[in-house]
């Protein structure tokens, strides 16, 4: 067992919640895409974060092989997410999510 | 012995499923061989048990062969099982014997018919049922029989299923029996509960004398469906919308006699409900008579012969119930040969007429068909009792016996029983002088055609021929005053609960045998000679035409307020409750819906939002409920 180094956990998910929260936010108030990706990313990283700090609180490695699949899904997510928006302002749409409301019931 | 009992059993079964499985690859003649083949087979093997009893000295004739343990339930438990006695012998005998006969002429008269094979398939379907009935070894093996002729008989009924009046004359018959098997049913579930057996056996234990009267009762019900007997006869007549051998098979040798069977088979149980014994002698007191008086006016050939089934087998049914069981059973089997042959001559007019049935329009057939009119006369006299014809032997006996029982009903009985013997001689010769004698009628000689030398031709005239021989001599086998082999034989099965005295039997002889010529005198002033205009009583004549009203009556009381209530149900329940909540359940659901779609907003952030609010709303409770 490694011993540990540097701040407590409670720290790490301090942060770690900070940056889920800052990314929620910017989800639920940005009107653009490309930032509403943005923040999903860093949302995703919020989540990262607290994964590794679990890890190393733990000395079990499993948070941290879970902290790699996630960016894998997020670059994935982040190719189709360009690939929209780039589909969308080829077709002289304006990039505002709030206007993309064809679905409504 | 035992394997000859397992062969009849199993011989037509094995033809029916041979030729449902052969279909194309059997011609129709071939089907019909099959079938006979295999109801010779039967025969043979009934004349095999009969022998290997007669082999055994006369107290150890009673022997069960069990297959397999059928069904288990608790301490209950039923074998398939055969049974093979001095009574299921007798039965074993007739059924196949005569059947076999009918078998083989029905291979002359449905020749040309386009089905043929379906038609030997059910023929030999009902043979086997019918075997199984005689056989079974337990009550539950023979309420499997008896459901089978039924459903065997419906088929053959309705064989013609072009006709609408066969189908309905089909389901009619099968209702009809539904009706009995329900009551025969609830009388072996009784059964169960007190004595915990079907076994023939436990019907000789002792019950109370309500269960008694109970199950008998529900025995009686089964019998008097399936042999027609008053207050469920009315299908009997209508079943003549099937083919003739048919007729003659099921709805006069054999079928309609179960009945008859089973109130010998299951005497015990009668023996302690003396009431109900009684209930069925007079039912089949009040069928003779009443069948009688109907086949006065009936114009089918076919029907008339039918009425007198019924007739006859209320016969069987008094002797039956006053207790003169071996008198019943020797009456069963004069009628099986008598009653065949009557049906198969009257197949053979029917034939040769191209399908008419309306004695109206027949006459004079005498000249042109001899040797039919001998054999139509054979089986009259038999059937009115004329010595030394086999129904002279039978009838009589019972009549005796019912003078034997005593009392004023005993002799009500009697009374009734001679008067259907006039009745019997009017009705019989009234058939046989409007269809043979006389000038030959535009009609026939227009569309009389005779048989060929054909093999056609042959499988008509074999079987009628054997069974007007055992319609003169089947009667000798017993003559009560005198010889008794047939009581003797069933001695250890069912015992008579009556012995007339040598006087009653002659003095019944006497007058019954007076009162058949003298109904033949008169049917021969009336139709023959024609010397008397015939009696019209309008009133009468309307009663017996609408058969005493029965049917209408049926619809009245049962139909009419069937179908009223339906409607009734139709317009109150159905259509407010049923059709108009379904329009209301669509139309709910769609406003439901509609007011669920308003929260798809379409909007991307709502959704997050509603995920995201969802997601803290679990986790305080989570936290909050650890």
């Amino acid at each position: 067992m490694i011993a540990l180094l540097g701040p407590e956990i409670a720290w790490y998910l301090g942060v770690a919640a900070f940056l889920f929260a800052t990314g929620a936010f910017g989800v639920l108030l940005r009107r653009n895409p490309l930032i509403v990706l943005l923040s999903l990313e860093i949302m995703l990283n919020g989540a990262n974060l607290a994964l590794i700090g679990f890890a190393r609180n733990l000395g079990d490695g499993k948070g941290q092989i879970f902290a790699l699949t996630v960016m894998a899904v997020a670059a994935s997510e982040v190719v189709v997410g360009l690939g929209l928006v780039v589909a969308l302002n080829r077709k002289r749409i304006t990039l505002d999510v709030d206007l993309l409301n064809t679905l409504r019931g | 012995m035992v394997a000859g009992a397992w062969i009849c059993l199993v011989a037509p079964l094995a033809a029916a499923c041979l030729i449902t499985l052969g279909g194309q690859r059997l011609s129709r003649r071939a089907a019909g061989w099959v079938a006979t083949a295999a109801c010779f087979v039967a025969f043979g093997g009934a004349v095999a048990s009969f022998v290997g009893l007669l082999t055994h000295s006369a107290s150890d004739r009673q022997f069960v062969s069990t297959a397999w343990t059928w069904i288990t339930g608790g301490s209950y438990q039923s074998g398939l099982s055969v049974l093979i006695d001095p009574l299921s012998t007798f039965m074993m005998l007739i059924v196949a014997g005569v059947g076999a006969l009918i078998v083989w002429y029905s291979i002359g008269y449905m020749d040309g018919d386009d089905e043929e094979r379906r038609y030997f398939a059910y023929m030999s379907l009902f043979v086997f049922s019918m075997l199984l009935l005689v056989q079974a070894g337990n009550l539950l093996l023979l309420l499997a029989g008896w459901g089978m002729v039924g459903l065997s008989s419906y088929l053959l009924i309705g064989y013609w299923h072009q006709r609408p009046s066969a189908i309905a004359a089909a389901k009619k018959a099968f209702v009809m029996n539904a009706i009995g098997d329900a009551t025969m049913a609830l009388a072996f579930f009784l059964l169960i509960q007190k004595g915990n057996s079907l076994e023939f056996g436990v019907l000789g234990g002792q019950f109370s004398s309500t269960v008694a009267n109970l199950i008998a009762l529900g025995l009686l019900g089964g019998a008097v469906a399936k042999s027609a007997q008053i207050p469920l006869h009315t299908w009997l007549p209508d079943a003549m919308e099937g083919p003739t051998p048919v007729s003659a098979l099921i709805h006069a040798a054999t079928m309609v006699t179960a009945g008859v069977y089973l109130i010998v088979r299951t005497h015990a149980i009668f023996e302690q409900a003396p009431k109900v014994a009684d209930l069925a002698a007079g039912l089949g007191a009040a069928t003779l008579l009443m069948a009688g008086l109907i086949a006065l006016v009936q114009v089918d050939i076919k029907r008339v012969i039918a009425y007198s089934t019924m007739s006859q087998i209320g016969y069987m049914f008094l002797g039956a119930g006053i207790g003169s069981y071996p008198n019943a059973m020797f009456h069963l089997m004069t009628h099986a040969f008598f009653k065949a042959l009557l049906f198969m001559t009257a197949g053979i007019v029917i034939h040769a007429l191209v399908d008419e049935q309306d004695i109206r329009k027949m006459g004079g057939l005498r000249q042109f068909a001899p040797k039919t009119y001998w054999a139509f006369l054979i089986g009259s006299l038999a059937l009115v009792g004329i010595f030394p014809f086999a129904g002279f032997f039978s009838k009589d006996s019972i009549l005796a016996a019912a003078m034997a029982k005593g009392g004023a009903y005993g002799y009500i009985l009697w009374a009734v029983g001679l008067a259907g013997t006039f009745l019997t001689g009017l009705y019989t010769f009234r058939l046989l002088f409007l269809v043979f004698w006389g000038e030959p009628s535009a009609f026939v000689r227009e569309h009389f055609h005779p048989l060929g030398r054909d093999v056609v031709a042959f499988s008509l005239a074999i079987p009628v021929g054997v069974l007007a021989v055992l319609s003169i001599v089947g009667g000798w086998i017993q003559f009560s005053p005198w010889w008794h082999p047939v009581e003797t034989w069933l001695q250890i099965v069912a015992a008579p609960i009556v012995s007339p005295a040598s006087w009653q039997e002659w003095t019944s002889i006497a007058l019954s045998l007076l009162l058949g010529l003298s109904g033949i005198a008169v049917a021969w002033a009336l139709y023959g000679e024609r010397r008397l205009a015939v009696p019209r009583v309008a009133w009468a004549q309307r009663t017996l035409e609408h058969k005493f009203y029965f049917d209408e009556a049926y619809d009245a009381l049962f139909y009419e307020p069937a179908v009223y209530l339906a409607k009734l149900l139709r317009r109150g329940v159905e259509q407010p409750l049923i059709a108009e909540s379904g329009q209301d359940l669509g139309d709910d659901t769609r406003d439901l819906g509609g007011f669920v779609a308003r929260a798809q907003t379409g909007l991307v952030r709502t959704y997050a939002l509603a995920i995201a609010s969802s997601v803290a709303v679990l986790a305080i409770v989570f936290v909050i409920v650890r």
